[in-house]
């Protein structure tokens, strides 16, 4: 599949994708807010039809606290069922985060997952090497706990 | 004595005056209530003062009454109509409307009398680009930029203003002399980068290269441009244009960067003379010969794999395809047919992999040793059959194929998709369907496989029971399951319902659906208009001129183009029959499950009502903005939309953009030509035939048509008046020769296209148009099921319904035949046996509710 930075006319094959894949879905404005504020942070991949199997919706956080450094957050990842096993979301956010650490400077890249999503848990925390930060209650609207997980880009620094 | 120039029913006494100075300033900071009280305070002595009118108008919009509101805006402008305040407020409220045309018009107005007003200029600017009126928008961003040089954005703005007019060399200069009036940028400013990448873009199509590259290079050297993947994109690309040999490196070095990306080995290879897309026997051995440097260099990439595919025949193919094939399978990716299937269209190739996955699968069905072998492997090889053999439409084979899988691993969900896949291609939706619940039920969690499911239960005809599977992942608060995805903006399933509707009769539901998508794409056309001055702000002017573009062809998208087509078939059908359109006749075909399902939506509906209701009474006093709140539903059914007027001005309306943004399209043209046939405009009718006829000459659905057109316009009461007349029977002369028949012009038809089920159809449809008799047109479409026609499942399910249009004695032996001849097909099935097979499609469910019930019991 072919990776690339995602542009504006993806973002309907992305929003398609994720509400697919996933239960946390957005409308098109707020995929346009984030590329139109960081057009460097998202990629998709797509198949040779050019249909979107995967994607990164990504951005960098804008309330950061005094004591915090600068960090790129991810809105949401997901590749196709059908595409899974071929490593894509790896490949999205290796990406992505090369971006966050040589544009914005992020010092770390956080996301949210599901307390009951065992699946993703485990791609984000042994395939892509996140680790769990906090748990924050009732992050989610139905009343869900979200685990808060994050990895250092400190070694893209440049 | 009122201030010079002021008209004396606009001055107040200075009492009144600093109170409506208050009233300002209390809107401006939203404090809404005490705004009302201090303009009725000046409106007791005043009634008749127009900008406290407007002013009292708008505060109450914002409050939600939006129609007293409207009024006292109107009766405002009326009592001042050179009031720069009035003419604002009434533009504010047209904005807010998403009313832009008269918006304009009224911010014009405003400008007439306050020229100089910022606020109103900007607001300007973001209408006349929402409209593209871009000459105005140059001026308008001249003004701007003049009165207030210091802020970055207006520089940013007329910039922007020039390249979308056009004006590509003014917008350069602008941009050249913001740049230097800029002082002291601070290091890694992403804002100045992205303006400086837009300068290199800006170069790069003034066609000005060196410039270009010497302008991004110095900008790189010194950290003002910081996107490095942008920076070498850019430069990778701009140097192959100069046919530089500097440009390999760069594309290297995106290859290293990201191994993944098909465009950057495009970019290399053209660098070196190779069109990867359109390789030649000259050029073959180069291409792979890079390739396989690439796939050595870059181990985990498996772009130049891949790709190495495309390009390689024969032998070499061979070679390269084992590999490629083998790894996968013992991997277990799910993908590898999708991935491998555009290869087909080389018949060799695919006898190739076909020889090398079979060979496959000898060998791990009978691993020499139990060791050698992942039992995995030999599944995956099976899956992959069973899709090659589906995809040449031997689909017996590829369920066997699967059965057996299936005996070996009865846990994986891919399996039972593509099941259902080969059930739902052989003419059977409800095993389909049941198959994909299956699927489901091995992964709840998966919304993936709940899509899934619900999309076939839809092609089932299922559509309540679709909508209690997607039930599982949409919101609990909303009205509906079906409600939360148009919130959400789901075109699939949005589209996937409202075919599901048409299939059933349900006109209603259908057309709600269909223009429920029409929604969805003004919404995002709509969406633009804050990023009008956002984009600015942000200096992402890249993106931005993307997202304009991306607007222009929004409506070329195919399922705009579904939705535009189809809504207009059905309101042409309203046009037709209005008895269709009657509350019985639309609700007639209503399932028992659909009917109790409608109370049920009903009542959720209104509940969600209720509750919206009690919540704006709680924030009554917060500023709900300018935009209409969600409106109630009063059309459940879709009824109202059936009797609304005008159906084929409706129609027409929806099918103008595919004039230009579906001009390759042929149904479109048909859709049009069937709407303005009707509303009599001969001259876009004839037309509209013409550019289907240049599309393809022989397409069944257009002679139907060309042989309607000639004979509505020959039996005009009236020949049609010049200029219109000349023009319409000069083309349809060249469509159809004037020297034949009708009758025999479609008999000719029908042999130059024998064997052809579908041209069987359309001349079976025209010759009832000539009043053939019942008899004559029956025999024509049973010809369909002559064994040297080629007959597919689609194409006699449109003939079955011909017949019973027709109301032929013989529809229900072809359904027989057609039911004999599509061996594993259920929808030719005699209709007493449609409940039990809905049964069928919903039993997977029913059996697992059972087992949790009996693990609970026991």
């Amino acid at each position: 599949m072919n990776i690339r930075p995602a542009r504006v006319d993806d973002l309907m094959g992305m929003q398609a994708c994720n509400l697919q894949n996933l239960p946390e879905n957005y409308t098109m404005k707020y995929y346009l807010y984030h590329i139109l504020t960081w057009p460097q942070l998202s990629y998709v991949a797509e198949d040779h039809k050019g249909r979107i199997v995967g994607y990164i919706l990504a951005k960098m956080e804008e309330d950061v606290g005094e004591e915090d450094e600068a960090h790129g957050h991810v809105t949401s990842i997901s590749v196709l069922r059908s595409y899974r096993r071929l490593g894509l979301a790896k490949k999205l956010m290796v990406q992505s985060q090369e971006a966050m650490a040589t544009v914005y400077r992020a010092a770390y890249v956080s996301l949210h997952v599901r307390k009951s999503n065992r699946a993703a848990l485990s791609l984000y925390r042994d395939t892509l090497g996140f680790t769990m930060k906090d748990v924050e209650k009732k992050y989610y609207a139905d009343g869900e706990d979200a685990y808060a997980m994050r990895l250092s880009l400190k070694h893209l620094a440049r | 004595m009122p201030p010079l120039g002021m008209p004396a029913k606009r001055a107040l006494p200075p009492k009144e005056s600093s109170l409506f100075k208050e009233l300002l300033n209390l809107y401006e900071t939203r404090q809404l209530k005490k705004g009302l009280k201090t303009a009725d305070q000046i409106l007791k002595k005043f009634p008749e003062h127009g900008e406290t009118l407007c002013m009292r108008g708008l505060i109450l919009t914002h409050m939600g009454k939006r129609e007293e509101g409207l009024e006292l805006v109107k009766k405002g402008v009326r009592l001042d109509l050179t009031s720069h305040i009035c003419w604002h407020v009434f533009g504010l409220i047209q904005k807010g409307e998403k009313n832009y045309e008269e918006a304009l018009k009224s911010y014009t107005q405003a400008l007439k009398f306050d020229k100089e007003n910022l606020n109103i200029l900007r607001d300007a600017a973001h209408l006349q680009t929402q409209l593209r009126i871009f000459d105005g928008l140059v001026e308008t961003r001249h003004t701007l930029l003049k009165l207030r040089p210091a802020l970055r954005q207006n520089w940013i703005g007329l910039v922007v203003a020039y390249h979308l007019n056009g004006n590509l060399k003014e917008a350069r200069t602008v941009l050249e002399n913001y740049e230097a009036t800029l002082k002291n940028v601070p290091d890694y400013d992403v804002e100045h980068s992205e303006t400086l990448l837009y300068h290199v873009r800006l170069l790069e199509e003034l066609g000005e290269y060196e410039e270009a590259i010497s302008f991004l290079d110095s900008n790189a050297k010194s950290r003002a441009i910081i996107d490095r993947i942008a920076i070498m994109e850019f430069r990778a690309r701009i140097l192959s244009k100069m046919y530089s040999e500097d440009a390999e490196h760069t594309w290297q070095a995106l290859i290293e960067q990201n191994p993944d990306c098909y465009d950057y080995y495009r970019g290399f290879l053209s660098n070196r003379g190779v069109d990867l897309d359109a390789v030649t026997d000259d050029t073959r051995s180069k291409a792979l010969e890079c390739l396989r440097e690439f796939s050595t260099q870059l181990p985990r990439a498996n772009a130049p794999r891949r790709l190495a595919l495309n390009v390689a025949l024969g032998d070499e193919f061979k070679e390269l395809a084992e590999p490629y094939l083998l790894s996968a399978l013992r991997k277990g990716i799910p993908s590898l047919f999708a991935d491998i299937k555009a290869l087909y269209s080389d018949v060799g190739k695919r006898q190739i992999i076909e020889e090398i996955v079979e060979a496959e699968r000898q060998r791990s069905e009978h691993p020499p040793d139990a060791s050698s072998t992942e039992p995995s492997t030999y599944l995956w090889t099976l899956y992959f059959l069973a899709q090659h053999y589906s995809s040449l439409s031997q689909h017996a084979r590829a369920l066997s194929l699967l059965d057996t899988a299936l005996m070996h691993t009865p846990t994986l969900p891919e399996l039972y998709m593509f099941k259902a896949r080969v059930l739902k291609r052989s003419g059977d939706p409800f095993n389909a369907a049941r198959a994909m619940d299956e699927a489901r039920l091995l992964d709840l969690q998966d919304r993936f496989l709940n899509t899934k499911c619900g999309k076939y239960r839809l092609r089932a005809g299922l559509v309540e029971e679709a909508s209690e599977i997607f039930a599982l992942f949409t919101k609990k608060d909303a009205a509906s399951p079906g409600a939360d995805l148009e919130d959400m903006q789901s075109l699939l399933f949005l589209t996937e319902e409202a075919d599901a509707h048409l299939r059933n009769g349900n006109l209603g539901l259908a057309l709600k659906r269909y223009l429920a998508i029409q929604k969805v794409f003004s919404d995002f056309e709509d969406d633009q208009f804050d990023f009008h001055g956002y984009s600015l702000r942000k200096f992402t002017i890249n993106p931005y001129l993307g997202l304009i573009q991306w607007e222009d062809r929004l409506r070329s998208h195919r399922t705009y183009v579904h939705s535009a087509i189809i809504a207009s078939q059905i309101l042409v059908r309203l046009h037709d029959d209005p008895s269709l359109a009657t509350a019985s006749t639309a609700t007639a075909n209503l399932t028992d499950a659909e009917k109790k399902a409608k109370k049920k939506a009903k009542k959720a509906a209104q509940k969600v009502q209720e509750e919206s209701k009690k919540a704006a009474g709680s924030t009554a006093n917060e500023d709900k903005g300018l935009e209409p709140g969600p409106a109630k539903d009063d059309d459940p059914d879709g009824i109202k939309l059936l009797q609304a007027p005008e159906p084929l001005e409706r129609a027409a309306k929806m099918l103008q953009p595919l004039r230009t943004l579906a001009a390759d399209n042929i149904d479109a043209w048909i859709a049009i030509y069937d709407v303005s046939i009707r509303r009599k405009k001969y001259v876009q009718a004839v037309k509209a035939l013409a550019a289907a006829r240049a599309l393809q000459p022989g397409h069944p659905e257009l002679h139907v048509r060309l042989i309607h057109c000639k004979s509505t316009v020959s039996s005009l009461p009236e020949p049609l008046a010049a200029p219109a007349g000349p023009v319409v029977i000069a083309t349809i002369t060249k469509l159809v020769p004037d020297e034949q028949s009708l009758e025999l012009f479609n008999s000719q038809y029908l042999q130059q296209h024998s064997g052809n089920a579908r041209a069987t159809l359309a001349a079976s449809k025209a010759s009832r148009q000539l009043q053939a008799s019942l008899e004559e047109v029956e025999n024509t479409l049973f010809t369909a099921l002559n064994p040297d026609v080629e007959l597919d499942i689609k194409t006699a399910v449109d003939v079955l319904a011909l017949l019973k249009e027709i109301q032929s004695s013989r529809a229900e032996e072809f359904r027989a035949a057609c039911d004999a001849k599509f061996e594993l097909a259920t929808i030719f099935r005699p209709a007493n046996e449609l409940p039990a097979l809905r049964r069928i499609a919903l039993e997977a469910d029913l059996t697992s509710v059972d087992a949790e019930k009996q693990e609970v019991l026991s």
